[in-house]
């Protein structure tokens, strides 16, 4: 499969829908090869994959497929065309490694690597000079938070003597515990730590931003997991749960403020990853199912999201809200598809969404009941912001500036309706879910 | 492409209609023999709990089911006409569907998480159907019809949370248990069906809900979305005993007389009769917390038949009226469309509850228990007086509709179309014999009423009194006088100012807080401390080696003295 994939960087030479038929005969090659056992198996050198694994590799290939796919312009007008599709392709060979080794210091390696096709995606392909600014943010969050990290593996090495995610034994204080988190924090990115992650939505091209929202904040995720498998420490994840809880409630304010579409759709995404956060850090099972398929419902529906804000940028080369307005009007079913994804955003049945936040909501709730508070509002305002960029989008009188508007394309619809349909179907083989075992 | 729209209205009115008639006669085949069916589908199981999609059939849901489907039949019946110069009709029946689809999972589903799938669906497709028009009216209604059907949703979903405890979420199982955490269920789910019914503190979303075509207002306001939460609660019932009551049952009475007498100050068409579905789900919201779960979805239904009969008239007289909604506006529509000036005061007579129509059998039972179950006297006044104006109110409307003069609209085409009649005739059977049937069926041992006369006759008292109360509303000089207390009557007639509490009295707050967060934290102390201080740090110490490279001749000099007394020492 690894070979295969290496093989795809070579397809990236001849067009980009021949790429298309290739991940998806990759992907479909690892769905049937996959042992999808309830522990970690299909272990050789240094790889290997559990249901966690597994279900991100496969986001990944996913969401790389639909960036390949939402980003017509890049072939319209031919900027970087072949290149374009080495970074994507190269991404998807970091992404998958990061998520099927089970060693730890070449997690942290694969996970630095990603870093670069997506930093390259966003100085090459960004519309704007501030995309320098916003790629320097990117960088450096990540870079500072993760170099404790590197000391933390290293400590580790030199305290158990290996790196294999299984093998760790190792007594944790304070510090190894903020290193080896703070890095997936940041990457996730919990509050207070999450200015990078605006910018750098509103910067990126539409494939950078699907990427970002769809998998990258989740090796965060996936990260904490790994970490936790070892680190079991209860002590101080009030810190982190605390900090998220007030994340939640805060950021669904601050969406309220939001005129740009990418950023508000940014800052969602630092609300739902808040919610993850708690979860995980709770600790149990249903923290750890609920935050897995929640970050597997976010990455689909978030990257639908942005190809949609990029589908209205396209029309009105604008993202503001004031200026998209009344696309009801001259694309009514695309309409249908802002309401399908905003409704799943704020978590509607039958979406991954809401059984993710399901289980959230208990995991948090059995770890303090006072939280209800917090949840409660961060699920209304969920709610409210998702609306209020459907409606403030698709409802209403046209812009007047606008002087011309097309309808939607059938690639356009094509590629919103594989970022639903897995979101929605999903739910008829949750069972696979729970085969996940800490 | 005109063809398929009409095939597509005709071919689903006669699916609907017929499914309605398969649920009616299941629904008293069940009642009959006592029969339920429980379906589960386990979706998920983890650890210790499952979660199951369930469906219920019993009568209740039978019979809800059916008379939903023959009401919404008639329904999309009507809008094929309704509707037959929109452009979006297509969208609309669709919107329509769904929205009766909706309401057929909730009605079906007496698990936590099961029941979402119709709850929030009922919300969200309620809000796409107010937003349908594109004005800036319809946008805001919209908005605050989903936000505060979405804090039902938040509340369901901390009910599950909650649920966890039991380790399923069949709450239908566990309504034999009390302790601290059903208590917890309890309060949440109230909350729930007091958003989703509009009771008082939620109550301003109902009449913001009339931005909605007119046929999705008969179908919302009849016997959907607002009937939702009298119906969680109906099934949750047995759970009402163990907690105090009192407190919801003042805030379903509250919402009775709030919007009785704010139906009496109000003058847009469709707003009057939301008010007064606001009413009639404040009666059914106290009959149910006073213990009479059965008179509750007894009224339901009978309320459902009259007020989408109601609400089709309403649409007819706007219709025809251009649409303009201002009853000032309107008169002696009586004599222009007799038929459905007829079914409209049938209905509205239905509503009152005067004798012998489908509203009297419920209104009238429900009254007389509430009479027998030793409440207050405030509690009585309060209740008669609402009583009184649902009357005052509906004669009010009439008078100004049918037996007035001309208003401003005159010269339009007074035109009664056959679709929309056709499905005004079942509506009007049942909005008058509903009631003896439903009341022979439901109550096969019939109430025990043991009255004094003079409280036996009040609810008929009342009514009588209403009509007078509807004179005065009526009367230039009353009219005159409110007019001189105008703030009284700004009070009154906008719902006790709970538009604004809901609206403007909350989110200054929050725009406010997230204005200077946004602008003090993301955009400047976070910026600041975390983004910035790597950039600061480095031009801090940029700064210091620029001063030492730049003052070297100074550095050298100071130094080269330096050295040289220390040499000299």
């Amino acid at each position: 499969m690894f070979s295969l994939s290496f093989l795809t960087l070579f397809i990236t030479l001849i067009d980009w829908y021949i790429l298309l038929i290739f991940l998806m005969f990759i992907m479909f090659y690892m769905m049937v090869s996959f042992n999808m056992l309830d522990w970690f198996s299909m272990v050789s050198y240094m790889f290997g994959g559990d249901i966690l694994s597994f279900s991100l590799i496969i986001l990944s290939f996913w969401i790389i497929f639909l960036m390949v796919l939402a980003s017509s312009l890049v072939y319209k007008n031919m900027t970087y065309y072949s290149e374009f599709m080495f970074m994507n392709v190269l991404l998807l060979i970091f992404l998958m490694f990061s998520f099927s080794v089970n060693n730890l210091f070449m997690y942290y390696l694969f996970f630095e690597c990603s870093l670069i096709p997506t930093l390259i995606l966003i100085f090459g392909w960004g519309y704007q000079p501030e995309r320098l600014m916003a790629g320097y943010y990117l960088l450096f969050y990540t870079l500072f938070f993760s170099l404790p990290m590197l000391l933390g593996i290293f400590y580790i090495n030199n305290f158990c003597f290996s790196m294999f995610y299984f093998l760790i034994y190792v007594d944790y204080n304070f510090y190894l515990y903020i290193s080896m988190l703070l890095a997936f924090l940041a990457k996730m990115p919990m509050i207070f730590i999450h200015f990078w992650l605006p910018k750098a939505h509103v910067e990126a091209p539409i494939s950078g931003s699907m990427i970002l929202a769809g998998v990258l904040l989740k090796l965060g995720g996936y990260g904490i997991m790994r970490v936790f498998f070892f680190m079991k420490s209860y002590y101080f994840n009030y810190l982190f749960l605390s900090i998220s809880l007030f994340g939640i409630f805060m950021v669904g304010i601050l969406c309220m403020f939001q005129i740009d579409m990418k950023s508000l759709i940014a800052y969602s995404s630092v609300a739902h990853m808040g919610m993850v956060i708690c979860g995980l850090m709770c600790m149990n099972m249903l923290g750890m199912i609920g935050s897995l398929i929640l970050m597997i419902g976010h990455g689909l529906c978030s990257s639908g999201m942005f190809c949609l804000a990029n589908i209205a940028y396209e029309r009105s080369s604008s993202r503001s809200i004031f200026i998209n307005k009344g696309l009801l009007t001259f694309m009514p079913s695309m309409c249908l598809f802002w309401f399908l994804l905003m409704i799943n955003n704020m978590a509607s049945p039958p979406s991954m969404n809401l059984l993710g936040e399901i289980l959230l909501i208990n995991s948090i709730i059995s770890w303090s009941s006072i939280s209800f508070f917090y949840l409660m509002f961060a699920s209304f305002m969920g709610c409210l912001y998702s609306i209020y960029l459907y409606s403030s989008i698709n409802h209403g009188l046209i812009y007047k500036g606008l002087l011309c508007g097309y309808y939607g394309y059938y690639i356009e619809f094509y590629l919103l309706f594989l970022h639903w349909l897995p979101l929605n179907i999903f739910f008829l083989k949750i069972d696979i879910i729970s085969l996940l075992v800490f | 492409m005109f063809f398929i729209y009409l095939h597509f209205y005709n071919l689903m009115f006669s699916l609907l209609f017929f499914m309605g008639l398969v649920f009616s006669f299941l629904g008293l085949y069940f009642m009959m023999f006592d029969y339920m069916i429980f379906l589960d589908w386990e979706i998920l199981s983890i650890n210790s709990f499952c979660i199951n999609m369930s469906l219920i059939f019993d009568y209740m849901s039978f019979m809800f089911m059916g008379f939903v489907l023959l009401i919404s039949s008639m329904v999309v019946y009507y809008s094929y006409e309704y509707m037959y110069d929109d452009m979006y009709k297509n969208r609309f029946l669709l919107l329509v569907l769904m929205f009766i689809l909706s309401m057929m999972f909730m009605i079906i589903s007496p698990n936590m998480i099961s029941i979402l799938l119709g709850w929030d669906g009922l919300g969200l497709v309620s809000y796409a159907l107010v937003i349908y028009f594109q004005n800036y009216n319809s946008y805001n209604s919209g908005m605050l019809t989903v936000m505060t059907n979405r804090i039902g949703d938040v509340a369901i979903l901390m009910c599950i949370a909650w649920m966890l405890n039991f380790g399923s979420w069949n709450y239908i199982y566990y309504l034999g248990f009390y302790d601290f955490t059903m208590n917890n269920i309890i309060i949440f789910s109230i909350l729930a069906a007091f958003t989703k019914s509009a009771q008082i503190p939620f109550s301003s979303w109902l009449p913001a809900a009339m931005a909605a075509p007119t046929p999705v207002s008969a179908l919302v306001h009849s016997s959907t979305l607002v009937t939702a939460g009298v119906y969680l609660m109906i099934r949750f019932s047995e759970l009402l005993i163990n907690i105090d009551c009192t407190f919801f049952i003042v805030l379903s009475m509250m919402t009775m007389f709030m919007s009785g007498l704010g139906a009496n100050f109000e003058f847009d068409l469709k707003k009057i009769i939301a008010l007064s579905t606001l009413s009639q789900l404040g009666l059914m919201m106290m009959i149910l917390f006073l213990g009479f779960p059965n008179l509750a979805f007894f009224h339901l239904l009978t309320h459902a038949f009259f007020k989408a009969l109601l609400f089709l008239c309403a649409g007819m007289i706007i219709h025809v009226m251009n649409n303009c909604q201002d009853i000032r506006e309107m008169g002696n529509v009586i004599t222009m469309i007799p038929y459905t000036s007829t079914c409209f005061i049938i209905s509205s007579f239905s509503l009152c509850g005067l004798p012998f129509l489908s509203g009297f059998y419920s209104k009238d039972l429900i009254l007389e228990v509430f009479s027998m179950s030793n409440m207050n006297m405030l509690y009585y006044v309060i209740m008669m007086v609402s009583v009184m104006f649902t009357v005052s109110y509906s004669f009010r409307l009439m008078n100004y509709l049918m037996f007035m003069g001309f208003g401003n609209y005159v010269f339009q085409s007074y035109y009664e179309g056959n679709k929309m009649m056709v499905s005004m005739i079942l509506l009007t059977f049942f909005s008058i014999f509903l009631g003896v049937i439903l009341m022979s069926l439901m109550f096969k041992t019939p109430f025990v009423i043991i009255l004094p006369f003079y409280l036996k006759i009040g609810p008929l008292l009342s009514i009588c009194s209403g009509v007078i109360l509807a004179m005065l509303f009526f009367n230039k000089k009353m009219v005159d006088y409110m007019n001189f207390t105008l703030f009284s009557m700004y009070f009154f007639g906008n719902m006790w100012f709970m538009p604004f509490f809901s609206t403007y009295g909350l989110y200054q707050y929050f725009m406010l807080t997230s204005n200077r967060y946004f602008k003090y934290i993301d955009m400047g102390w976070g910026e600041y401390i975390f983004s910035k201080s790597h950039i600061n740090y480095m031009y801090l110490v940029s700064k210091i080696n620029y001063l030492i490279e730049f003052n070297n001749v100074k550095l050298f000099m100071v130094s080269f003295i330096f050295l040289m007394i220390m040499m000299l020492l």
